[in-house]
């Protein structure tokens, strides 16, 4: 059934970009979820309305909206102002960094919200245990706080991970040749968009379920001091 | 942390470049779009090939510049041209009326005719009465969906695609009746491969000046005259000096320069 036709090796070139698109997006989402649940978390109030406006604002535009916005909007914008005050310039993104930016953004929202709960998840006497023997408040965070946050926050990542490799199909539309563009390519050139496009979901649904394997050893390891009932 | 932070901006700055546009043309940016076999298409180890390709390289090599290819969408060819993703535009683009308010185009670097094609023995007449209620796939944007917007719009369902291929997908799997395109992409991409082989081409070849203007061009921003009439020269070159009739023949069997319609 499965005749390849010699394109599987563009698929696997396409696989690995997906996955390394997937992996730094990833990188950013957490980064970005860390500061946003601090920001909405600490009393003050500039943080606080930067983090609600920064989940507000790309949990609520559709993905390939603003994929689309900053490969092709952004860089006319910023060429457009240049030479309104007579600068020629060429901003040229490449697909991969923004199409890596974006998602990494979209799901930082996301993961802003899974670390917000998994804070609040941790006893508030954990944190004033950490205070009252002289700790930090960021070295409470980092020894106290965080160790015990992943428990919580893991599960709701593995989440935001599923749902973010498969946003990643949505860069195909900036022309990177990821998995789902180069599966595009092969259906296109062989004629046989059923044989690719299957070939593709499988390979999707293979890179998932590693993920959930992957996943259920990362919640035992951070589960690692409560004990089992 | 500080440290960690600065090599991740200078990574996004080297990847991200605003530099200035210089303009004499040392290395050209080629923007094509790859999904338009036999002029432009890509292999099984992901690079571009085709008649517009070789063309390009051609050209490139007659003027010696260095030339990068970026692949784009057809729907997206002219609008990255005016956002400056590339310089020029060298994918099948016919010059007509329309796209020469938005960009300048070269001399024409070859000519070939629409035609229809549908499923073998369908026994479908090409005229107004003819094509009543069939379903008729084109590439958005394109001349033959102008074309087939003015005279059969009243008559016909047009069904409108991002690529060509996607189109011919659709007549081979019996979504649509019809297809319309240039005549030696049908050849290249459906009729002669194993899915088109039920298929064949109707009615008399279209080439009327209107719609299909004066064939196919080079299409460069406004501001870079220069630039157009140094590919000007380079067309001019490889005609004459043997260049192009060696690309022509590894493609085609037939002249695509001139105004003579496929053999097939």
């Amino acid at each position: 059934m499965l005749n390849l036709n010699g394109y599987s090796w563009l698929l696997w070139q396409g696989t690995q970009l997906t996955i390394l698109v997937g992996l730094f997006s990833m990188v950013i989402a957490i980064v970005l979820g860390l500061i946003g649940a601090w920001g909405k978390l600490v009393k003050a109030k500039i943080p606080r309305a930067a983090a609600d406006s920064y989940t507000t604002v790309f949990r609520g535009i559709p993905e390939l909206v603003l994929i689309l916005l900053v490969y092709y909007g952004v860089p006319t914008v910023i060429q457009d102002l240049a030479k309104a005050v007579g600068r020629e310039i060429i901003i040229d993104v490449n697909p991969f960094v923004a199409g890596v930016i974006t998602i990494g953004f979209i799901y930082g929202a996301f993961s802003t919200e899974v670390f917000r709960g998994a804070y609040l998840a941790v006893p508030n006497g954990q944190i004033e245990a950490a205070r009252s023997v002289g700790m930090s408040p960021a070295r409470a965070f980092r020894r106290v706080i965080l160790p015990q946050m992943w428990r919580y926050a893991l599960p709701g990542l593995g989440n935001v991970w599923m749902v973010l490799i498969k946003a990643t199909a949505l860069i195909s539309v900036i022309q990177l040749p990821e998995l789902m563009r180069n599966a595009d390519i092969a259906a296109r050139a062989t004629h046989l968009p059923f044989t690719w496009y299957f070939t593709a979901s499988l390979i999707y649904l293979g890179i998932t379920i590693a993920s959930m394997l992957i996943q259920q050893r990362a919640e035992a390891w951070a589960a690692k001091g409560v004990r089992r009932s | 942390m500080k440290k960690w932070f600065s090599v991740v901006c200078m990574l996004v700055a080297a990847l991200i470049v605003g530099h200035a546009i210089a303009k004499d043309w040392k290395i050209i940016r080629i923007g094509t779009e790859g999904a338009y076999p036999p002029f432009s298409f890509i292999d099984k180890a992901g690079q571009l090939q085709g008649f517009d390709i070789e063309i390009a390289k051609a050209l490139c090599t007659t003027m010696g510049t260095e030339c990068t290819y970026a692949v784009q969408d057809w729907d997206g060819l002219i609008p990255g041209l005016l956002a400056k993703k590339y310089d020029c535009i060298i994918a099948s683009m016919s010059i007509t009326e329309e796209r020469k308010k938005k960009v300048n185009f070269t001399d024409k670097y070859y000519m070939t005719p629409a035609k229809f094609v549908a499923k073998k023995g369908a026994g479908i007449k090409i005229s107004k009465e003819g094509l009543k209620g069939k379903i008729v796939g084109v590439q958005r944007a394109t001349v033959a969906e102008y074309f087939l917007r003015d005279n059969f719009g009243d008559t016909v369902k047009i069904k409108s695609y991002a690529t060509q291929d996607e189109a011919n997908m659709d007549l081979t799997s019996g979504r649509i009746d019809l297809v319309i395109a240039d005549s030696v992409a049908l050849i290249g991409g459906l009729i002669e491969t194993e899915a088109g082989k039920d298929f064949e081409f109707v009615g008399p070849d279209f080439d009327d000046k209107k719609w299909f203007g004066d064939g196919i061009g080079i299409a460069v921003r406004k501001a870079d005259s220069d630039l157009r009439d140094r590919f000007n020269k380079a067309i001019k070159k490889i005609r004459t000096n043997g260049t192009y009739k060696k690309i022509n023949s590894k493609y085609f069997d037939f002249d695509v320069y001139g105004d003579s319609s496929p053999t097939k």
